[in-house]
């Protein structure tokens, strides 16, 4: 369905998952490392990807580029004890855009066969209306970052031995707390050939590797029943969930249902905020992020378009958004247009510095791309999107940001949000958090968004600590005009003067 | 419909069966799709491809994996199929993971669902471009001089779709789908940029709005925004707009899943029977409305699709069970999902209904949020207009409403006369009485 509007959100963990996929017959070729995937595979050389981009620059335009993708999907699930279901997905094809100016466009197709991609070519093709141009006659295969070595592909792992780590975390949420009564467990892993041939004759190849483990548990106590999930993983290859891990992801969702039964959804009204470390760096996601993202800057429709050079936090608060963190699952070594990854400066010292730019964004803006551009699949054209989202650490201890604050609400666990671009208005779902009172951390507090205005927010940020944390979910999201993206986030302990909780209850904070 | 998906999915389920598998339920959809986008009466963004994809359910040895793969080559779709049914065997039987009963598949209703339109055929790339123009240029022209940008978008796409099991179950469908949408942002007071749109989606391409319409829609919604504040918490009345309130009955649903109430996670568990809302609360699930965009003769599981009354006078009347969840919970199955969803309207206009209240707020949008089905807790960032008299008095923004489901349709006090078209979920605008609507 088309969704008409200008809006970005954010998720930390996958909903239901929908269709899946094994193994695939890849066992055949397993060598992380390899270049020239494609072109063993499918036959796809160099002078069929010249003809095509010369298809895809018939009528003019400024340059073209092909998009190629192999991934494979698995993941496997357990429900009441036992691991009794598994799911793959195959997604294969190639996109082929034509760019002119700002206009795109763009076809795509399954079929990696020569005439296939020219028809998909001719479609790109049709943005444009003028003399035709000639793509480069030799491409450079371009260097790239390392952050996500993957010493054994997921298509050499054996269901066998996932399936031991996907029953430890079961076994261990029913070890730890008598009150759990279910767990769902997934394993979700999956790696993506990807080949990038551009019309300048730029040529990037990257293999991507995405895991996570997660759980979803219900605790029952008194007939009241509670519901909690937590998820590691990343940019991870198979030898990342070891027991520690396993232990981490069962102890955490088991702790947090515990907490649940305690907690109430607090009066609703304005009160200060302090953000607990890590996953509410969704916050930077929402606050400043996505209206930082320059496409929506380039036509006007974000609050931040007029803010480049200007103070809009206090000196002590540095934004980034970096795709060079090894293994965060906003990593990239190169972005969808064969740009570089790099560590972008969105706020410095409380300046706002630079936009996060694709190629068309960056080519209006008379700057270099940034490397955010990104797309969901082969299927999409790229457009600017957030990696790994944060806040540098301050000077603060945490405790005296909750002693600053006086009476007010602690934030811990951040689940999902969303931001309408033009106006900076922002939610986001707090899932567990704490009553301040008299400056002291006291009753539990839950199922409460939190709403503001990100500018707003900017300015009222009063405190940062230093205590940064990323978030190590591989989970997680974000969706952006009908594309998902896994991005990652973090922050530092945070004390926020003023924003509005919405509690059930009229009445004040205090 | 095309042979080939058919032969496609029927040489799979062989090559399944050869494999090893004892049962399996194979899916094949083809679809094209065309999408452009305008803005600053040029195209930004041309769009267009068609797609396959096979989806095989397996069976083998009582356990259970679902592949799907759009890499179609034969000998790459036959080591695929191998594959996985030798991987399935690994895992841990479920007695629960069969077919349906092929009774279920009985009964299928002999009806026309009219899900794709015969104009599809006539549609060229110049009348695509120059109805999206025709959407841009009048919401430009109703936008007026607050206008910083305006983006038009024009969809359609033809789908087929094939299902066969290896227990007798064939099925087939036929769709179409038009869409079209505005979205513009208009300069507010400071660095606001206030976005609204508007769109439409239908099985006939004479089913959406003209054009135009859309464009001056998007342009007056968008203009509805500027100057929006908080305003002081209070408890108050609330209208939610028809076109969004899909998003809170959807909450409301999801508890009421086959899956929701075995796996524990349903505050409506032990509801059946009771009255979790008020008289006005009546919900049907209906997939056999012609031209719906839930429509459907059957189900996910292939079981014959029929009208149900989920809801009726705030009474839980039926679970949404899926054939597995049912043989786990040892109940009939219903059905996974409802097809259309239904809330009958009521005799009064919006505007009525505003004047009736007198002072309240009508909430246009929502942000962000979230809905806990094992408490029934939510909470979602609102916006729209306080009224007074009956008359819309100032723009609302960064607010917010909480509430537990269990309560919150208990003030279920009107519905509308204005149930939505354009979208599976078919709701009037709802009225709720006394609201926490959260704010400065």
């Amino acid at each position: 369905m088309l969704r008409m509007t200008r809006r970005s959100f954010i998720q930390t963990t996958a909903g239901a998952a929908a269709a899946g996929l094994l193994s695939g017959g890849w066992l055949d070729f397993a060598f992380a490392n390899q270049t020239g995937y494609f072109e063993s595979q499918f036959g796809i050389t160099d002078a069929i990807c010249g003809r095509a981009l010369a298809k895809a620059l018939s009528r003019g335009g400024d340059f073209a580029d092909l998009y190629f993708e192999h991934s494979l999907l698995n993941w496997l699930a357990l429900e009441d004890g036992k691991v009794d279901r598994a799911y793959a997905s195959v997604v294969l094809g190639v996109g082929i855009r034509t760019v002119r100016g700002d206009q795109v466009g763009y076809g795509y197709t399954q079929e990696l066969t020569e005439e296939a991609m020219l028809a998909a070519a001719a479609t790109a093709a049709t943005i444009a209306d003028g003399p035709a141009g000639a793509p480069a006659r030799v491409f450079t295969p371009a260097r790239t970052g390392d952050y996500y070595p993957l010493p054994r592909l997921f298509t050499a792992i054996p269901i066998s031995e996932r399936l031991p780590v996907v029953q430890a975390v079961n076994d261990r949420c029913f070890a730890l707390s008598p009150l759990i009564v279910k767990a769902n467990v997934e394993l979700h892993t999956s790696q993506s050939r990807l080949l990038l041939v551009g019309s300048d004759g730029r040529r990037v190849e990257d293999l991507r590797p995405k895991s996570y483990l997660s759980v979803a548990v219900v605790a029952e106590k008194n007939g009241r029943r509670e519901q909690a999930r937590w998820n590691l993983g990343g940019r991870r290859g198979f030898e990342y969930y070891t027991p520690a891990i396993v232990d981490e992801v069962a102890s955490e969702a088991v702790m947090r249902a515990g907490f649940l039964f305690d907690a109430t959804q607090p009066p609703a009204g304005e009160t200060p905020v302090v953000l607990g470390p890590g996953v509410t760096g969704i916050l930077l996601h929402e606050s400043i992020g996505h209206g930082m993202e320059a496409d929506f800057n380039r036509k006007k429709v974000s609050t931040f378009c007029t803010m480049i050079g200007k103070q809009v936090a206090e000196p002590f608060v540095t934004i980034l958004d970096d795709g060079t963190i090894a293994n965060q699952v906003g990593s990239l070594n190169f972005d969808d247009e064969g740009e570089a990854s790099q560590r972008t400066v969105l706020v410095e010292n409380g300046v706002l510095t630079s936009y996060l730019h694709d190629r068309i964004s960056a080519k209006h803006y008379g700057v270099a791309p940034t490397g955010n551009g990104r797309r969901e699949d082969y299927s999409f054209q790229p457009m600017p999107r957030m990696r790994n989202t944060f806040m540098l650490p301050g000077p603060e201890a945490p405790e005296s940001l909750i002693r600053a604050a006086k009476n007010g609400i602690y934030v811990a666990d951040v689940t999902n949000g969303q931001v309408k671009i033009g106006e900076g208005d922002f939610a986001f779902y707090v899932s567990r958090g704490q009553r301040i009172e008299n400056g002291k951390l006291t009753a539990p507090i839950k199922d409460i968004n939190i709403i503001g205005n990100g500018p707003k927010l900017l300015r009222n940020i009063i405190a940062v600590a230093g205590d940064l944390k990323m978030h190590q979910g591989g989970a997680g999201y974000c969706g952006k005009n009908g594309q998902k993206v896994p991005v990652s986030f973090g922050l530092p302990t945070v004390l926020v003067k003023s924003v509005t909780v919405g509690g059930v209850k009229a009445g004040s904070q205090a | 419909m095309n042979p080939k998906l058919r032969e496609l999915a029927q040489w799979a389920g062989d090559a399944a069966t050869k494999a090893g598998a004892q049962q399996y339920a194979v899916t094949v959809g083809w679809s094209r799709f065309v999408n452009i986008e305008y803005r600053q009466r040029k195209p930004e963004t041309v769009r267009e491809a068609v797609e396959r994809r096979l989806a095989l359910s397996l069976y083998v040895n009582g356990r259970f994996s679902l592949q799907s793969t759009n890499d179609l080559r034969p000998q790459a779709l036959q080591d695929f199929i191998a594959e996985a049914v030798a991987a399935t065997k690994l895992l841990a039987e479920d007695p629960y993971r069969t077919l349906p009963d092929p009774k279920y598949y009985q009964g299928r209703a002999a009806l026309d669902l009219q899900l794709a339109d015969p104009a599809y055929a006539a549609a060229t790339t110049e009348k695509r471009h120059a109805l999206v123009r025709e959407m841009e240029a009048a919401c430009l022209e109703a936008g007026g001089d607050k206008l910083v940008s305006v983006t038009a978008t024009g969809q359609d796409s033809r789908a087929e779709y094939v299902r066969l099991t290896s227990n007798g179950f064939t099925g087939e469908q036929e769709t179409t789908n038009f869409n079209g949408g505005a979205d513009a942002t208009v300069q507010d007071e400071g660095d606001r940029r206030p976005n609204g749109y508007s769109w439409a989606s239908s099985r006939r391409q004479n089913g959406l709005p003209a054009p135009a319409e859309i464009g001056r829609e998007a342009a007056r919604r968008t203009l509805a925004l500027l100057g929006a504040k908080k305003i002081p918490t209070a408890t108050l009345p609330i209208v939610v707009e028809n076109r969004i309130a899909g998003r809170l009955v959807g909450e409301l649903l999801a508890p009421l899943s086959g899956q929701a109430i075995q796996q524990k996670r349903s505050c409506l568990a032990d509801k059946k029977g009771q009255k979790i809302g008020s008289e006005r609360l009546t919900l049907i699930a209906d997939p056999l409305v012609v031209g719906g965009l839930g429509s459907r003769l059957f189900d996910g599981d292939g079981m014959a699709a029929k009208k149900r009354t989920i809801v009726e006078g705030g009474v839980v009347k039926d679970f949404l069970v899926d054939w597995y969840y049912s043989r786990k919970l040892g109940c009939e199955p219903t059905t996974g999902s409802t097809g259309n969803l239904i809330l009958p309207p009521g005799p009064r206009s919006v505007a009525e209904l505003m004047k009736a209240l007198g002072r309240g707020i009508l909430i246009t949008d929502f942000l962000g949020g979230n809905s806990n089905s094992t408490t029934g807790d939510f909470s979602v960032g609102i916006m729209g207009k306080l009224f007074e008299n009956g008359e819309p008095v100032q723009s609302v923004a960064e607010m917010n409403i909480a509430d537990n489901h269990l309560r919150f349709w208990q003030k279920l006090a009107e519905a509308a006369n204005d149930p939505w078209p354009y979208s599976a979920m078919r709701l009037p605008s709802l009225v709720f009485d006394g609201v926490v609507v959260a704010g400065k």
